[in-house]
């Protein structure tokens, strides 16, 4: 396994550089001189001219190139050009709100998903089952805003239930008065599309000669599911989890935007407001290596949930 | 002397395709008896019903099926298709149990071997995890799987076909069934494997005195292991008796067909019988036999010396894993003959085919066709070849493009080439084509779904004539067809190879097909020629003993083991 | 060969249903599918009415009062344009007379004679709109009619950019292999790599600070299909694996056929099914992110009016209790993706019949 593993990291290089290349081919090639990008967002000329210096605007192309990528790898992005702050603070203070919010909405969701979908899946073909799915379409396609402004609206303005906007410094104040409204957005909208596809998984497994074999063996229709479909299908459902997992990070901007939550996302927002483009170049390195960490730790973990997949 | 253990009467099931349309009948009242301990034969051609009555035995049928109400299946004094979801739980697996034609997906492949053998045991006898996997490890041994302690941690996928259906096998007989299903449990499995796993079937019927529902649609196989059978057709039974009545005084001409149409190791008629000759015709063909062999004074028309292909996987950090697939494979082809290319699968016997075709690119060797060397030649050149050396595929369904009306796809070829002086002939030159090979002008206006398996291998067939080849490879071109289109298909080819003079590769791991229709037979192992000779020399005396293994492996039906 | 030459010129041309034929058919039997169908061509019509200038041409003009009340809500209080009619009043009323320190006093009067000459219409803003006013008092039927041109057009027109790119690249990478594959893969990877939503910001960013991708609605064109080909083309380079790998194709192979003859006469009728369903699938896709870049004032420019423009005017309005412009911009961007989305779902079922 770990010639496996070595050769992956061996083979992830070619895309770390595509990545690095195509940050700096979109913001210091097409977006061009800071100058030029900052005019009428900073009225300070010795600001403008430091950053142009400090990005090496004047040099050639290879020697920004090489500027950007000592960026990367020593953590350094150099401060936001419009409040100053470190890049590298910046992300790290933002990052817990973000997972304060996620990691709920992301555990909640998925079990969530999983349990109705399955449900829906053993009552296949009948008039709920299609309820639902008609329910689920609907849902899916009121866009999230309306969402956010009435239940903001709702739950916030009118019963009250729970603050409209804000965020503290205590963890746990956040996670019980503030985060609640959010997370319960959020899973509210995202339940009804995974409910969709991991039916769809469930689906796909039941029709399998696997299925025939467990019922003509006699098997109850609850095991049948519970333990044969059910085992099978978390393979594709855990693929699945594991592309999210790399969003996570960005958060759901909208909500962070909406509720004023110092997270991630809404500092993304902010940036690309105030073209501030360090910001988003770092983040956006970062999370492409994040995604393509997880990708390789979810390959791995692979092996332990399908037995078929051997290393080669 | 045997009671009854399972009466079906009345069977009658249609099957919803929507709405709007009627449903389709599939099954329109069958009957037969299953007495205890017996093996009955279910015989039948593809689209005859009989997996589906046997599905609906124990209940397994798709939602869509509407079973008549008066259909019934008697055992132990109860009407099964009545039955409660939970008898029929109790009854699945226990006293009926059954086992399916493709092994691989009807096992799970996220358990191990020994969980889904324990598990029957734990439902059904109670047992507790241990005794379940001891008793699994001995069923697995029983079934010949060697080292079961070993295997019983297995996965279904790290195990060969063969041993994955005796897994099946295991997992039926656990509970100790009084009546087994087997639904075609042969057919994807290769010839010798075949024998083994029928061998161990009969050998535990006769332990368990178990009774075996055997559905086949090869009248070969039921010679060797049945003593009853019931021939289904279209959904009706057609005749239904002891194996030695069957074999010996068949009634309906349905079965007379079935039985004649399969060619056989001793005779070789000059025309196949097929199921119109009985089912419309006075029923007995012309058997006027036909001689076959080489010589070596036989004009050779394609050569082959020392050809080699090697497929290259990637393995470990970066290095590659060579797959020999064809090891040094030399022939020659005479005018006018058929050279049958005969193997397991595995053997290469296809990638020799499709190297000729350069639809592979060779690692090494030579192909002399007129002297020269093909292998060799540029794209270019070898476009004036292509036309002179043709391949009909396996599988009818996926060798015709489902987006060309007929028409398009035999004009291609003449376009390609430059056949014909401009559109109005190459048109009329398909037409005469579609009659020549037995199918109505109006086929040219249409979509190859509309065609059966027979008609599309037909069409393909005119699609390689439109070019007026030499050299005709088919490549396992009848596997894929029902014994009566089988036939029809076969005498196709022989009559234009009478006509035209062409030269056949035949490629196939049906001895008995190989021998009716070659001159000379090539048997090949992991890539390598084993042996050949003349085809009825090589079927009289086999001299290497990968070849007799081959020979003694092939069914070998009532009429031979009578004869022999 | 036979030497008779029959003469098939007279053969009728019997009705032989292709595969698109035979799928149209089964669409024709899906209620819903054709429901949807029907909604989506009246979008579309609406669309292409609105383009033309049949429709909504006037929605920026301010007709109604401020926050007008919809027509079935006629009779309700509206405290926003009391106000601003006691504004308009105040600035009609005489100014305080301050002759004696103004120095332009003496050329009131003059001034005051010639603006008598010049004709004004005082246009009678309306009290009622058939959907209510904004704040501006502008039209919301008007508004979102032609936002949902704007909506829709760059949903279609992205959609078909991102679709066609991905399945030449997926053909390209599917049917050739090596080089060209691994060079696809590779781009593939980027793209895949950065989380959507990053990705489309990332470019968002740019192409707000720098203008290089076009202006106006092409910008966010341009945005969405640049970001959004990865989808269309891992299922057409699946798609060209496979069937490269089919019998059919060595069968053309077989006969001589070019690679390019069997890239895109033999394979490509055979997947084009697939791409079909991905346009379907991305125009929603895209319609809901064009929602949300509007909203955040990346998408549209200010003279335009988009769904999203419309929410994010909403947004404070549901506060001081003015809710229609936030149920007309979402119910009928709701219909509408609704209808889209299970079309997609029945063409999909048309186009490939799984038994249910």
């Amino acid at each position: 396994m770990t010639a496996y593993v070595i050769r992956r990291i061996w083979q992830m290089i070619p895309t770390i550089a595509g990545v690095i290349l195509l940050i700096f081919i979109l913001f210091n090639w097409v977006g061009g001189d800071p100058a030029q990008v900052l005019a009428g967002k900073i009225s300070n000329p010795e600001q403008i001219a430091n950053i142009r210096k400090q990005l090496g605007v004047d040099q050639p192309y290879w020697f920004q190139l090489w500027v950007f990528v000592q960026q990367v790898f020593t953590f350094d992005f150099g401060r936001s050009w419009s409040t100053n702050e470190e890049v590298s603070r910046i992300i790290l203070t933002r990052v817990g709100p973000t997972l304060t919010i996620m990691v709920p909405v992301l555990v909640i969701e998925t079990s969530l998903s999983v349990l109705f979908a399955i449900m829906v899946a053993y009552v296949r073909g009948t008039l709920t089952d299609r309820a639902i799915m008609i329910i689920c379409t609907v849902a899916m396609s009121v866009s999230f805003l309306v969402y956010i402004i009435v239940f903001q609206w709702l739950f916030g303005f009118v019963l009250g239930w729970f603050p409209v906007q804000g965020w503290s410094e205590s963890f746990w104040k956040n996670l019980f008065t503030y985060a609640p409204l959010p997370i319960m957005l959020a899973v509210f909208v995202g339940v009804a599309p995974q409910l969709r596809l991991y039916r769809s998984f469930f689906l796909d497994e039941i029709n399998q000669d696997y299925v025939r074999t467990a019922r003509a063996k006699g098997l109850p229709e609850k095991r049948v599911m519970l333990k044969h479909v059910l085992r099978n299908a978390m393979i594709p459902i855990l693929t699945n989890v594991a592309i999210y997992l790399p969003g996570v990070f960005v958060g759901s901007f909208l909500l962070e935007v909406f509720f004023s939550i110092p997270g991630l996302g809404r500092e993304i927002i902010t940036a690309v407001n105030r073209s501030d483009f360090p910001v988003i170049k770092a983040v956006t390195v970062y999370l492409a290596m994040f995604t393509m960490v997880v990708n390789l730790l979810v390959d791995v973990m692979y092996k332990f949930v399908d037995p078929r997949v051997s290393f080669k | 002397m045997t009671d009854t253990l399972l009466q079906v009467q009345d069977l009658d099931i249609r099957f919803r395709v929507d709405r709007k349309h009627e449903a389709f009948r599939a099954v329109k009242g069958v009957s037969f008896d299953i007495p205890s301990n017996t093996t009955v034969a279910l015989v039948g051609e593809s689209g005859s019903g009989k997996t589906v009555s046997a599905m609906a035995i124990l209940g397994l049928l798709p939602e869509n099926a509407i079973i008549a109400p008066e259909s019934r299946a008697m055992y132990g004094g109860r009407d099964l298709l009545k039955a409660s979801l939970g008898e029929m739980q109790a009854i699945r697996g226990k006293d009926i149990s059954i086992i399916f034609q493709e092994p691989m997906t009807s096992l799970n492949p996220v358990f191990t071997v020994g969980e889904q053998i324990g598990e029957v045991l734990r439902l059904h006898m109670g047992m507790g995890l241990r005794q379940a996997r001891t008793r699994a490890i001995e069923l697995l041994g029983e079934v010949g799987i060697p080292d079961p302690q070993l295997r019983v941690n297995s996965y279904p996928h790290e195990m060969s076909g063969g041993q994955q259906q005796r897994v099946m096998i295991a997992m039926a007989i656990a509970c100790e069934p009084k009546l087994l299903i087997a639904d075609e449990p042969t057919t994807a499995l290769d010839v010798t494997i075949q024998k083994q796993i029928l061998d161990l079937i009969a050998s535990l019927q006769e332990k368990h005195r178990m009774s075996v529902l055997f559905i086949t649609h090869d009248l070969g196989v039921v010679g060797d292991i049945a003593d009853d059978v019931v021939v289904m057709q279209n959904g009706l039974v057609q005749e239904q008796g002891p194996v030695k009545a069957i074999f010996e005084h068949p009634q309906h001409p349905y079965t007379k067909a079935l039985l004649a149409c399969r060619p056989r190791l001793d005779r070789r008629p000059k025309r196949l019988p097929v199921i119109d000759d009985f089912m419309k015709g006075d029923g007995r063909p012309n058997l006027a036999e036909r001689k076959r062999g080489t010589s070596a004074s036989d004009p050779i028309i394609l050569e082959v010396k020392g050809l080699n292909k090697t497929f290259f996987l990637k393995e470990g950090l970066f290095g590659k894993r060579a797959v020999p697939a064809v090891r040094n494979v030399s022939f020659q082809l005479p005018k006018g003959k058929t050279l049958g290319l005969v193997g397991e699968s595995g053997s290469g016997k296809t990638t020799v085919g499709l190297t000729l075709m350069r639809l592979h690119d060779a690692t090494s060797g030579e192909v002399l066709f007129e002297g020269r060397d093909l292998l060799t030649l540029t794209d270019r050149e070898m476009m004036a070849y292509r036309r002179r050396i043709q391949i009909i595929f396996q599988n009818p369904y996926a060798s015709l493009n489902p987006r060309m009306t007929i028409g398009h796809t035999l004009v291609e070829p003449m376009r390609i080439h430059a056949i014909g002086a401009d559109e109005r002939e190459r048109v009329d030159m398909a037409f005469q084509l579609l009659k020549r090979v037995g199918l109505p002008e109006q086929s040219f206006y249409k979509y190859p779904h509309e065609f059966s398996g027979g008609q599309r291998q037909r069409i393909a067939i005119a699609r390689c004539l439109t070019m007026k080849p030499d050299v005709l490879i088919c490549d396992e071109s009848v596997s894929a067809l029902d014994v009566s289109v089988q036939a029809q298909v076969l005498n196709l080819l022989q009559d234009l190879q009478d006509e035209y003079g062409l030269s056949y590769i035949f490629i196939s791991h049906d001895l008995a097909v190989v021998k009716y229709i070659s001159d000379k037979v090539m048997v090949m192992n992991a890539g390598e020629i084993v042996e050949m000779a003349d085809s009825d020399e090589i079927y009289r005396h086999p001299r290497e003993e990968y070849t007799r293994k081959l020979l003694s492996s092939i069914p070998k039906g009532w009429e031979i083991a009578k004869v022999a | 060969m036979s030497a008779v030459l029959t003469t098939p010129a007279q053969a009728p041309v019997q009705e032989s249903p292709g595969l698109w034929m035979l799928a149209w058919r089964r669409l024709r039997q899906d209620t819903v599918g054709m429901v949807s169908l029907v909604i989506v061509a009246f979008f579309l019509a609406m669309m292409l009415a609105s383009y033309t200038g049949l429709i909504a041409k006037d929605w920026a003009k301010e007709k109604g009062v401020s926050y007008a009340n919809p027509s079935f809500l006629a009779g309700a209080e509206n405290l926003e344009a009391k106000a601003m009619a006691a504004k308009d009043a105040a600035a009609k009323a005489p100014p305080v007379d301050l002759s004696d320190i103004d120095p332009l006093a003496p050329y009131y009067g003059e001034w005051q004679k010639r603006a008598e000459k010049i004709a004004v219409t005082e246009v009678k803003r309306a009290e009622t709109l058939p959907f209510g006013g904004d704040k501006w008092g502008r039209d919301v039927l008007k508004k979102v009619i032609k936002g949902s041109e704007v909506s829709i057009f760059v949903g279609l027109a992205g959609a078909l950019i991102a679709v066609f790119i991905g399945t030449v690249f997926g053909a390209m990478a599917g049917y050739w292999g090596g080089f060209i594959n691994d060079l696809l893969e590779w781009c593939y990877n980027i793209f895949t790599s950065i989380p959507y939503i990053l990705l489309i910001l990332a470019f968002a960013a740019v192409a707000q600070a720098t203008g290089s991708f076009g202006k106006g609605i092409v910008s966010i064109i341009l945005i969405l299909a640049l970001t959004g080909w990865t989808g269309p083309y891992r299922l057409m380079r699946a798609e060209y694996i496979k069937h490269a790998n089919r019998e059919y194709v060595k069968a053309a192979q077989a006969i001589g056929a070019s690679n390019r003859s069997r890239m895109f006469v033999h394979i490509l009728p055979n997947v084009s099914h697939v791409a079909l369903v991905q346009l379907s699938a991305h125009v929603v896709g895209f319609i809901k992110a064009e929602v949300i870049l509007s909203f955040l004032g990346f998408g549209v420019p200010v003279d335009m009016v988009s769904w999203g423009t419309m929410l994010a005017e909403a947004q404070n309005e549901l506060v001081i209790g003015k809710w229609w412009q936030l149920a007309a911009a979402g119910t009928s961007m709701a219909i509408l993706v609704t209808a889209f989305s299970l079309l997609t779902d029945s063409l999909r079922d048309a186009l490939d019949p799984k038994l249910k």
